[in-house]
Parts: structure tokens; C-alpha cells; sequence
């Protein structure tokens, strides 16, 4: 007993180690410095370029954006193109530029500091050959096929995903209090059709040239398990596809690294991060950022609930929602439905009878999508 | 005045059970280990007819230390008394007076009042005939007279062959023929003649000669040994070794430094040395003189171990109970050493005992260990060892109890050595090592690793003044981890080294000024970079695998130790370096002048099985001087420079498993340093305490430190990957050391830079904008203190405690949005540190009685790790948690951990 004791002790000192919290006194230069985000489309395609600051480790207020500065891409032959700032922090290119030379970015901020990038070559894309998904009993994985060639190598991958969201009961009345009655919703109205969107912030890089004839086939962009909400009813993915040049590659993988791979007993030393920008007024000031210039390959995908069926999605959420069967009569209607807590979701016909009486009624937690989504269908989408 | 003293030390003499006295010749035999001067008295009295008359006041900070054997009180008493000016006289009753400064005269020899007599003098051997001056022959022409005589042995009256006769001022000497007789020829006048037999004591005899002599003169041949002697020449050794930044540690040494989990660990000794540090508390890899872990060479015999430690470093690899001794070379690495940019770390094991088989061991909470050596015959000794853990067993047990998770960790080592004498001439070695080792921290993940070791070596003597050591071996390391997260992604990742090599070690002593040392070494490297495999049907992992590396790295060298006169003492050498990287490979050319990058390369090369790839050629020297002030200190300069063809790949701070080998190739140039170091050694009181001062300088080149974002396990391009960097560390040492007395210890201050520089050539990335930045093991300050107080023969504390300044880390230090996530930046690489490291350990010894008859002797040993619990930060990380990135720093040892084991031999 006395040696387990001591074992113990032994396991417990070197499993389980013991951490008590760091906080380092680091000054202000090196926690809040310019970030620039963008890329640069030279097909006359609208692109952006954001900037923001970096702030302290520890603070939980958003970042703040970095507007009212002025962005000039300049030609090596010297044409000038200007950057619009459209929101705050975000500025729009839309320029069909020669794709033959190279190009900087000079950033000049309101405060006066002055940033360049290096020299940018606009590389032309390939385009994606195809796009698709497999499906087996764990899920669905959305892919991309493409071919590189000897100007486009590397590629960065992004996407964004939209799908319909349904509430677990579709309500298609409504009480209008100026007329005193339940009618019928208007298109506008409506809350049982709803999209939810998300950006992703996955890094997804590959080389071609590590693949036969630089094909790199069904490359992964996104895995879907079976039974999520997304494909509810019908899913778009939008996939873009960028070839970026080798130093970007080795940023976004640094990004990529800084992000995932630290905290471990066994962490290798992280890296340090810059870019390709750089301050003109002092070379020791931080500045993160990697702009890259070419043309963005994209392809929209859709997945039908139909498609993919058995996909069981149940959201646990909802399963005490129920349509009360006791109906509550016209008389009631005011009192009851005005607040909108409650809504009226299926009439009440008396057997035999042809007149609407009353409504069975649901909690709006149930019924109202646009609680969760927005009602809104986006421009771009298609319904099959 | 004066007091008799009588005791009767019977409770002392039961302690020392050998102390015993010849009463009929009235000569002293026994063992006295530090007793005070007034205690040996006593035992003397008891056991002998002697009677001493002293002042008590004049011994009183006298201790005598010495073994004796059928000695003379007179030659017992002139040690005792060396170097003090306490005289003593004994009388033909067998009183003995003694008394400080003047001698007293009690007696008067037979021949006192024959003075002037030409004819023969037969002197009896006397303390007081050393100290009177003899008159002898009768004045006559000329300026020098001859003396001549027959040297006997006071014990057997037999004549002594081979004793010097020399005499002090004129250095004159003779030797003594087989009937003991010499004849001397010396200026005429008041001589010194001193008579000394080899391995015996120096007589003396004070001469006025005025013409030729006939001198009979008879001598003791009782020899001491002294247990102290060992220790002194241990301290002269350093004052007056040629070499500097040496530092020795015996397992005697170790024994009192306090133990992790009651293990002694000659790693952790070789720590409390100044200029060795390391980065991580529970990390074996160890820094010397601002150099990285994989720039020592560490020597197990003849061996090299690539991993010497146990449990990711929290314990040695090396059984300290098979070991006799450690020496860690920080500068003036002998010739025969090479290959590595920092340190040599010399494990010398221990040899078999020849009288009997007998053996030693240990329980502790972690592991037990057992060895047992001793002869096989006449000519054969053997030692064999094996140490093993019994954690698994008990973690099962404890699993129920407390919840540990899956953790599971074992490991074992082997030694074992046979020795054989062939002839006179002749000696043969075999030994081999091996080393298991094999843990998870959670259930999907193994890993495991093993050191194999073996050789042979033959010592030669050719002759008296020559002797040779061949040596032949292989040293294997291999690593693996076994990944079984999923079965889809299940995995078998390791890597691999098999070195084989060839030694021969001439020694050759030429005159009296001359050690010349030379020889070759042959190194074969076959190396397994890096390898994965699916593991299990289902797995869909692929296969991969940087190709095999082959090497061959051949030296031949060639030192001198000269000394030049009694000051001055030179050693240096050269050693010439060939490394060759050998096919079957296919390596990428790259255009002429670009950096290697992926966009440079041009074309490819394929080399046959065996076909040379590239060589380097070399040399190493190295010199270095001692230059005597006195007896007591002397100062030493050196510079060596030194090559490393074998690169530990390795991005992180510490050693751990997974960081793989990588032999020099056409990109990968040899590691190539020189140091220069200049020292101040000096003994104080008598050799009881040892000072040294060390500055040192350095600089190297070819280092490798890594782009951001480098991934180095399977990576078969790394050149692409590395940074040409230079690196620079420089420092000064202070040591202070008190060997004996009951308070014993040593002090340690080192204040040491290691810096390190992106070549501005380098291309690729340019760390820190290529500013010298700090290396991931600069710590400048470091402390040390070693404290050892013996209560009593049996009882003995000890207190270690360690400072440094905590070690240069990366840290995140802003967070920003990019790529529709949230980020995280680092600031300059080492621009921060982790909190300073302190930390202090206690620990007690006890030990069993010394009875002779005991079956086996016992000890105890117990003590406190971190006594303070100061949570002393390993590492720090970030680690997000709901949104926010917190800071921790993650302790290893963070609470004072107790132990206790129990040692014994037999």
C-alpha cells in the first residue's frame, strides 16, 4: 500500500502535471497591428480587401475595422487602380486589369502609416473540372476535382454554405389584431421558410504537382454527417477556388498551424506570421496580411434532402412541440394570440361542420423559423 | 601544561571492528576515518605501551584520517603531523611528547657521542636521527667526498633493492643494487642525503661530510594507505590536469545528490555542474556551454546512446548501480573524442570485483534494480544489472481507485560486461546495453523506444611504455508510435539508427614529458529517417518514407600531452574528420545560387547503392596549456574546435522521441564550432577546498534552426525546411567545492548567453529579421548548491538547490481575424521567457552498520523533490476556452514530492 501511495504521487506529478495561468506583460505595438485580407480578382469580378486591427489576447470586444484608408493597386508599368471602401473596413476592387505583369497594393492609413505589399503576379485559375458529393453511412462529402498547370499549382479552397431551415411546425395563419381574426399569411408574412448561412473558416490547401498530370482528384471541401441540419430540406454549397502562389501557401499553413496545433507538452515552437505586406515606415512594426491577385473559379452545388434520404434529422430541441388539442374559440383569439407567444396552427371544424370555430394553437418557439434564420431567400437561389 | 591522558575506547573500538594492534612490536594497524587526534590517542594508549604527552590545546583541531597496517607510531605520526608544526619525540620508555614548533630532545643515540669516527656508522632508524646533522670521514684535498653504504630493511634486516639516494641540494641520485649497496659521490659540506624506497616512506639524513664515508642506513618499508591521499590527488588533478572545462562525478558523489523517486541519476549530477543546464525539468537532454542537446556525445563505455533517458526523460537510461564513474569534457575534449559540436559525457561502468561474487540493489516506489559481478575463474570477472519498472502492475491496481486515465508507462535496462585477462598482455571486454521503454498518455497512442548496444574491445600492452585498446560495436536506437485513434487512421510511425564502429586507441608514454595518444575510428551510419504504415485492414492511412541514409565517417588523430617543464604543461592534437554520404539515393538539384526551394529545382540525381553523394573532410584540433603559479593553483587556456556530421531534427525546446536523426548530405553541411576558454584553478586550506573560474567563447556554424511552419517528421526535402544559422554563446563559471570535513559540498554559478542568427545570406526566411536572438536553451544565469552534512558515519544530509533564469520561449501575445476565424500571433521568436526556475531538494542517507560478517549491507535513503513546491513552469501554452485563448504554464513537479528506497549490496 505504502509503494502505491508513492506511485500515486509519482503518476500524479508526471500525468497529470499541474498548470496554473500564464499572463505575460506584453506591450501595445505588438498586440494591436495592421491585418489585410483579400484577394484581388483581375477579371473585372468584384473582390475585397478588409482590414482590420489585431487586439490583446484576453479582450472580448470585437475587432476593431481599419477605415478611411486609401488602397491604390499600382501597376509595374505604372496604371493605378483605386480601392472604394463600401462598409467600414472593407474595400472593393473592380477592375479587368492585363494579367501579364505584376502589381503592389499601397495602403495608406488615416493616421498617416504606410504599408505595401510585395510584388503580385495575378495568376489565371483553372477552372474547377467538377464538383460533387459522395454519400456513404456516415455522411456526405462535398468534392472538387481540378487540374493544375505549370502557372497555377498551388489552391486555396473556401466556401460558403446556405441551406433552407424549416421550423418543426408550419404555421400558414396569423392573427391580424386590426381585423380581430386569424387569416391567412402573406408571402411576406411567412415563417416556415427560412435560410441559414456560414462562411467557413476552413483552410484548405493542396499542391497539384504532388498528383498525376497535376490532377488533383475529389478533393475534400467539406464532410457533412448524416442526420445534421443542413440538409433538412435542400443544401447549396458554394466552393471557390483560388490558385495561390507558394508564399501564400506557406502563410496560410502557418495560419492554419497557429490556430490548431498549440497547447500540447509536445508542441513544436509555433511559427511567426507576416505576409506579403509590409510597413514602409518602420520594417520592425507587425503587419499580417496576404494578398494574393488572379481570378476565383467558382461552382455552386445543391443536395436534396431526397437525394441523401434516410438523413434523420431530428432536433431534440423541439421534440416537446405539439399543437394544443384544445382549440382556443374566436372569442379568445385576442387575448390569446396578440402577444405572438402563442400562434394559431391548425383550424378547428367541428365534426360535420364547415365552419372555422377556433384554432388549435402552438408556442411560437416552434413555428417561427425567422427566430433562427432568415426569411429571406437569397438571390442566388434555385429551387430544383 | 600538561595532561596524561588514559580513556578506554571500548565502545569506540565496537564500531570499528578492524581497528587492531600487534601489541608485541607495538605497530598500529587499523582503520581511523576522521577521528579526532585526541581519540586516536585514546586507542593508541589502550592497544600499545605508548604514552603520549601533549597539550591538549595544540590538537585540538587535529583529525586523523588514514588506514594503517603493522605501521610505526613514528611514520604514523609524521603524516599525521604533515604539514603541520606539531613535532613529537619518543623516548626509549615509550613516551611520546608533542609538542608545537621546537622539537624536544628525549633521547640521544648510541653513537651520539662518536662523532668524527671515520669507520662506520650504523644508524638505527629513529625519529630523532632524521634531525640531527652527522658528522662524517676526516677532512682531506679535494671538494667532494664519496659516501657508500648498504640500505636495509628495518622490518626483516634484509637489504633493499632499487632505493633512491639522492641528495637535495645538488640532485645528485644513485640507485640501491640487489645486496642494497650505493655509492653517492657529494660535495663535501652539510648535506640533506634522503633515502627512499619505492612505495615506502622518505628517510632522511642530515650530513656534514668532510671526507669519504662508509653510511649503513636501515629504512621502513610499512606502506599507508590513505584514504585521503585519493581525494587529494583528485584535488591536485584539478590544478595540474592539462585539460580544462573537465568535470568528474564518481557514483559515490551521485549517491549523496538527492534522488528522484530515490533513483540516483548521473544526469541529474552531471546538472549540478556549472555550465550544464537544461531546458525542461523533466528532460534528460542536457545543454553544456550554450550548445544544443544533440552536440553531446554520450559515451556508455565505448557506446553511444542517441536516447538516454527513461520515460521522456524523467529518468536516466543508465543504471547508476553499473556505473563507476561520469566525465563530462565542456572544453578540451581529448582527440580520441569526436563527432559531436558541445560535450563529451564519458560513462565509465563498473568493472567486475575480483575476491568474490558480490552485488548491490534497490527497491523504490517506481522501479527495482539488481546487479551482481564478481569473478568467473581466475582470469574472468562479469558484471550483469537489469533495472525494471512495476508501475503497470500497480497502475492497474490504482485504476480502480483514482482515475488516471489510461496512462501506462514501463520501462527496463540491461547491462552486462565480462572481462577476461589473456596472459599479461592481454585483456578482452565484451559489453552490450539495452534499453526498453514504452508508455501512452491516452489509450489510442504507444509509443516506445530502445537503445541496443554492444562491443568488444582488446587492450594490448605492448610494452611498458605503450598499450592499445581495439574496439568494435554497433549502437541501435529505434522509436516508434503505434496510433489507434480510429481504425481508419490507425498507424505505425518510427524512425531509426544503427551505427557501427571500429576504434584502435594507442597510448604511448615516450620519456618522462611525453603522452602521445593516437588511433582511428570508424563510424557506419545507416539511417531510417522516418517511416508510416497503416496499421490494420481498415486503415486507409499511406504508406510513406523518407529514404534510408547511409554514412561513413572515418578519423584518424593524434594528441600530445607534453610537459614542458614542472609548470608548464601543453596538450593538443589534431584529428582529422571524413565524412562520406553514400547511395542508393535520389536527391534534388537545385539552380546555382537559389535557395533550396521547391520552385529552384532544375533536376534530380540518382546515386547507385554505395556510390559516394558527398564528402567533407576536416580537421579538429584542439590545445590547450597549464601553467603552474605553485603547488596550489595554476591557470589554463585552450582552444578546440570541433565537427558534427549527425543532426537531431528537432523544433521544440527539449529532446523528446519523436525528433528524428538526419546525416549531413550534399545540402546539410557538417555542425563546425571552435571554442576558446581560458580558467583560474586554485585549492584552498590544504586542498580542502577547489576554486575555478572558466570564461569560454564560442562560435558555430551550420546550425539548424527551422523556417515557420516547418514540419519536420517525414519530411524527406528538410533543406528546404532549414535555415543556414550561425550560433554564438559565451559565459563564465565559477565553482567552489569543499571536499572534506563534515560539511562538504559545492557551489555552482555559471552566467551564460546562447544566441543564434539567420545567416544573412539565408534566402528562405530571415528569423527575427536576422537579429542574433536567443536559442531556445539561454538561460544566463544558472546557480547551484550542493550541501552535505555528515551527522555521524551512518547519517547523512544532504540539500540541493538549483536556480536559473527560465528559458526563452515563442508566445502568442494578439489575436485577429483572418480567414473568417479567429487567429493568433507570436511575437518574435524567444523574445519571452518562461518564469525563473527554483527549486530545492533534501535528502537523507542512512546507512546500515559496517559489521564485516553482515550478509548484506543496507541503506536507507529518503527525502523531499521541490521541498518548497514552487511550481516551476516546464512550459507555457494557450489554449482557447469559450472564445477567450487563456495562458497556462504547465509544472511537472509542482508539489514537494517524498520518496524513499531502499538500497543494498552484498
Amino acid at each position: 500500500m505504502r509503494k502505491a501511495i508513492w506511485s500515486f504521487l509519482l503518476l500524479y506529478a508526471t500525468l497529470q502535471a499541474c498548470r496554473t495561468p500564464f499572463d505575460p506583460e506584453v506591450s501595445s505595438e505588438q498586440t494591436s497591428f495592421l491585418v489585410v485580407e483579400g484577394y484581388l480578382d483581375s477579371d473585372g469580378k468584384r473582390s475585397e480587401i478588409k482590414m482590420s486591427r489585431s487586439a490583446p489576447l484576453n479582450v472580448e470586444t470585437p475587432f476593431v475595422v481599419e477605415s478611411g484608408a486609401s488602397l491604390t493597386l499600382t501597376s509595374a508599368s505604372g496604371e493605378s487602380y483605386g480601392l472604394q471602401e463600401s462598409e467600414p473596413g472593407t474595400y472593393v476592387f473592380e477592375a479587368d486589369i492585363p494579367e501579364g505583369q505584376t502589381y503592389t497594393l499601397e495602403i495608406l492609413l488615416r493616421s498617416g502609416e504606410r504599408y505595401q505589399s510585395d510584388a503580385m503576379k495575378p495568376i489565371l485559375t483553372p477552372d474547377i473540372i467538377d464538383a460533387g458529393y459522395l454519400q456513404d453511412e456516415e455522411g456526405v462529402e462535398v468534392f472538387v476535382t481540378t487540374q493544375g498547370d505549370e502557372n497555377a499549382d498551388d489552391f486555396l479552397w473556401t466556401y460558403d454554405e446556405t441551406w433552407i431551415y424549416r421550423p418543426r411546425i408550419r404555421v400558414p395563419y396569423i392573427y391580424d389584431a386590426s381585423i380581430g381574426d386569424v387569416r391567412d399569411r402573406t408571402e411576406a408574412e411567412q415563417i416556415a421558410l427560412c435560410f441559414k448561412s456560414e462562411v467557413s473558416s476552413d483552410i484548405l490547401l493542396e499542391t497539384s504537382s504532388r498528383f498525376e498530370e497535376q490532377v488533383v482528384f475529389r478533393q475534400t471541401i467539406t464532410e457533412i454527417p448524416r442526420g445534421d441540419e443542413r440538409i433538412m430540406e435542400r443544401y447549396s454549397i458554394l466552393v471557390s477556388q483560388k490558385a495561390i502562389e507558394e508564399e501564400a501557401v506557406k502563410f496560410w499553413e502557418i495560419l492554419k498551424k497557429n490556430t490548431e496545433d498549440i497547447g500540447s507538452i509536445f508542441s513544436p515552437l509555433p511559427s511567426l506570421i507576416a505576409g506579403n505586406i509590409k510597413s514602409l515606415d518602420d520594417g520592425g512594426i507587425p503587419v499580417v496580411g496576404q494578398v494574393s491577385m488572379g481570378v476565383v473559379r467558382q461552382k455552386r452545388l445543391y443536395i436534396n434532402l431526397v437525394d441523401v434520404a434516410p438523413w434523420n434529422y431530428l432536433d431534440p430541441e423541439f421534440n416537446d412541440c405539439i399543437i394544443e388539442a384544445d382549440s382556443v374559440l374566436a372569442r379568445f383569439y385576442d387575448p390569446i394570440f396578440v402577444s405572438g407567444a402563442v400562434l394559431p396552427a391548425r383550424p378547428y371544424i367541428p365534426p360535420g361542420g364547415t365552419v372555422i370555430l377556433g384554432y388549435f394553437p402552438t408556442s411560437r418557439r416552434c413555428a417561427d423559423c425567422t427566430l433562427y434564420a432568415s426569411p429571406i431567400t437569397p438571390d442566388f437561389w434555385e429551387d430544383d | 601544561m600538561r595532561k596524561h591522558l588514559r580513556f578506554f575506547p571500548t565502545l569506540f573500538f565496537m564500531l570499528f571492528a578492524q581497528v587492531a594492534f600487534s601489541q608485541q612490536a607495538d605497530r598500529i594497524t587499523g582503520f581511523f576515518p576522521g577521528i579526532s587526534f585526541l581519540r586516536f590517542v585514546e586507542l593508541v594508549e589502550g592497544e600499545t605501551s605508548y604514552r603520549f604527552y601533549l597539550k591538549e590545546l595544540d590538537v585540538k583541531d587535529l583529525t586523523v584520517n588514514l588506514q594503517a597496517k603493522e605501521d610505526k607510531l613514528e611514520d604514523v605520526l609524521t603524516v599525521i603531523f604533515d604539514k603541520t608544526d606539531l613535532k613529537f619525540s619518543i623516548s626509549n620508555q615509550k613516551e611520546v611528547f608533542i609538542s608545537k614548533g621546537e622539537k624536544l630532545v628525549v633521547k640521544f643515540a648510541p653513537d651520539y657521542f662518536l662523532q668524527n669516527t671515520a669507520s662506520s656508522s650504523s644508524l638505527v632508524q629513529d625519529e630523532f636521527v632524521r634531525n640531527r646533522r652527522y658528522t662524517l670521514g676526516t677532512p682531506g684535498p679535494g671538494t667532494e667526498a664519496t659516501l657508500s653504504g648498504v640500505i636495509t630493511s628495518l622490518e626483516n634486516q634484509k637489504p633493499i633493492e632499487g632505493a633512491i639516494v639522492y641528495e637535495r641540494e645538488s640532485q645528485r641520485q644513485t640507485l640501491t643494487n640487489r645486496e642494497g649497496r650505493y655509492e653517492i659521490t657529494l660535495p663535501k659540506g652539510d648535506q640533506t642525503l634522503l633515502i627512499q624506497n619505492i612505495g615506502g616512506y622518505t628517510e632522511q639524513r642530515l650530513l656534514n661530510i668532510q671526507g669519504d664515508a662508509a653510511l649503513d642506513i636501515t629504512i621502513g618499508e610499512g606502506i599507508f594507505s590513505l584514504s585521503e591521499v585519493i581525494v587529494r590527488s583528485g584535488a591536485l588533478t584539478n590544478v595540474s590536469r592539462p585539460e580544462m572545462g573537465v568535470q568528474s562525478l564518481s557514483v559515490q558523489q551521485l549517491r549523496k545528490l538527492p534522488a528522484v523517486m530515490g533513483e540516483v541519476d548521473i544526469i541529474r549530477g552531471i546538472l549540478t555542474m556549472p555550465g550544464v543546464n537544461t531546458a525542461g525539468e523533466a528532460s534528460v537532454g542536457f545543454n553544456v556551454r550554450g550548445g544544443a542537446a544533440d552536440q553531446n556525445l554520450i559515451l556508455l563505455d565505448q557506446n553511444t546512446l542517441y536516447n538516454p533517458s527513461h520515460l521522456f526523460g524523467f529518468f536516466s537510461a543508465v543504471n547508476s548501480d553499473m556505473v563507476q564513474g561520469v566525465e563530462l569534457y565542456k572544453a578540451g575534449i581529448p582527440v580520441s573524442y569526436g563527432g559531436r559540436l558541445s560535450s563529451v559525457l564519458q560513462v565509465t561502468p563498473k568493472a567486475g570485483r575480483q575476491d568474490k561474487i558480490g552485488g548491490s540493489g534497490g527497491i523504490g516506489p517506481m522501479t527495482s534494480r539488481l546487479s551482481l559481478d564478481g569473478p568467473i575463474g581466475k582470469n574472468t570477472t562479469f558484471v550483469v544489472g537489469t533495472r525494471l519498472t512495476y508501475s503497470d502492475w500497480l497502475l492497474d491496481y490504482l485504476e480502480e481507485r483514482a482515475d488516471l486515465g489510461a496512462s501506462r508507462a514501463q520501462f527496463g535496462d540491461f547491462n552486462a560486461s565480462i572481462q577476461h585477462q589473456l596472459g599479461e598482455k592481454d585483456k578482452i571486454r565484451a559489453s552490450g546495453y539495452f534499453s526498453k521503454d514504452k508508455f501512452q498518455f491516452d489509450p489510442d497512442t504507444v509509443y516506445s523506444y530502445s537503445n541496443l548496444n554492444y562491443a568488444l574491445t582488446w587492450t594490448h600492452y605492448f610494452n611498458d611504455d605503450l598499450e592499445a585498446d581495439f574496439s568494435a560495436g554497433q549502437d541501435k536506437y529505434d522509436f516508434e508510435v503505434q496510433g489507434e485513434d480510429n481504425p481508419l487512421n490507425s498507424y505505425l510511425y518510427g524512425f531509426d539508427i544503427t551505427q557501427t564502429f571500429l576504434k584502435a586507441l594507442f597510448r604511448h608514454e615516450k620519456g618522462d614529458r611525453h603522452i602521445f595518444t593516437y588511433g582511428f575510428h570508424g563510424i557506419h551510419y545507416d539511417l531510417n529517417p522516418g517511416k508510416i504504415d497503416p496499421l490494420g485492414a481498415e486503415s486507409i492511412v499511406i504508406p510513406d518514407e523518407v529514404p534510408r541514409e547511409k554514412g561513413l565517417e572515418a578519423s584518424l588523430f593524434l594528441g600530445d600531452e607534453f610537459e614542458v617543464n614542472e609548470k608548464l604543461t601543453l596538450s593538443g592534437g589534431i584529428r582529422l574528420n571524413w565524412f562520406g554520404y553514400f547511395g542508393p539515393q535520389t536527391l534534388p538539384e537545385y539552380a546555382p545560387g537559389e535557395p533550396f526551394l521547391p520552385e529552384n529545382i532544375i533536376g534530380e540525381t540518382n546515386y547507385g547503392d554505395g556510390e559516394l553523394v558527398k564528402s567533407y573532410l576536416g580537421p579538429e584540433m584542439r590545445l590547450s596549456g597549464r601553467y603552474a603559479l605553485n603547488n596550489w593553483s595554476s591557470i589554463k587556456a585552450g582552444v578546440n574546435t570541433m565537427r558534427q556530421s549527425i543532426h537531431l531534427l528537432s523544433n521544440s525546446s527539449v529532446i523528446t522521441p519523436t525528433d528524428t536523426w538526419k546525416l549531413s548530405d550534399t545540402f546539410i553541411q557538417p555542425q563546425t564550432g571552435i571554442q576558446y576558454a581560458l580558467g583560474y584553478f586554485r585549492n584552498l586550506e590544504n586542498n580542502a577546498i577547489e576554486f575555478s573560474a572558466e570564461l569560454y567563447y564560442r562560435t558555430m556554424n551550420n546550425l539548424l534552426d527551422y523556417r515557420s511552419g516547418a514540419t519536420l517528421v517525414l519530411n524527406d526535402r528538410i533543406e528546404q525546411d532549414v535555415l543556414v544559422t550561425k550560433g554564438k554563446a559565451y559565459g563564465v563559471e565559477l565553482y567552489l567545492k569543499k571536499v572534506t570535513g563534515k560539511l562538504n559540498g559545492s557551489f555552482a554559478y555559471t552566467y551564460s548567453r546562447s544566441l543564434m542568427l539567420t545567416d544573412p545570406t539565408e534566402r528562405k526566411e530571415q528569423v527575427n529579421r536576422s537579429e542574433w536572438y536567443p536559442s531556445n536553451f539561454d538561460q544566463p544565469h544558472t546557480a547551484n548548491l550542493v550541501l552535505n552534512y555528515e551527522l555521524s558515519r551512518r547519517v547523512n544530509t544532504t540539500l540541493a538547490g538549483k536556480y536559473s533564469t527560465g528559458r526563452p520561449v515563442t508566445l502568442p501575445v494578439a489575436k485577429f481575424e483572418y480567414g473568417g476565424s479567429e487567429r493568433v500571433y507570436f511575437a518574435d521568436r524567444n523574445s519571452f521567457r518562461i518564469p525563473d526556475y527554483f527549486r530545492l531538494d533534501l535528502s537523507v542517507n542512512l546507512e546500515g552498520n559496517h559489521k564485516v560478517n553482515k550478509v548484506a549491507h543496507g541503506s536507507w535513503s529518503f527525502g523531499v523533490y521541490n521541498i518548497l513546491g514552487r511550481d516551476n513552469a516546464y512550459s507555457v501554452y494557450y489554449i482557447p476556452e469559450e472564445g477567450k485563448l487563456n495562458g497556462y504554464q504547465l509544472s511537472i513537479f509542482a508539489e514537494p514530492i517524498p520518496f524513499v528506497s531502499y538500497n543494498f549490496r552484498f
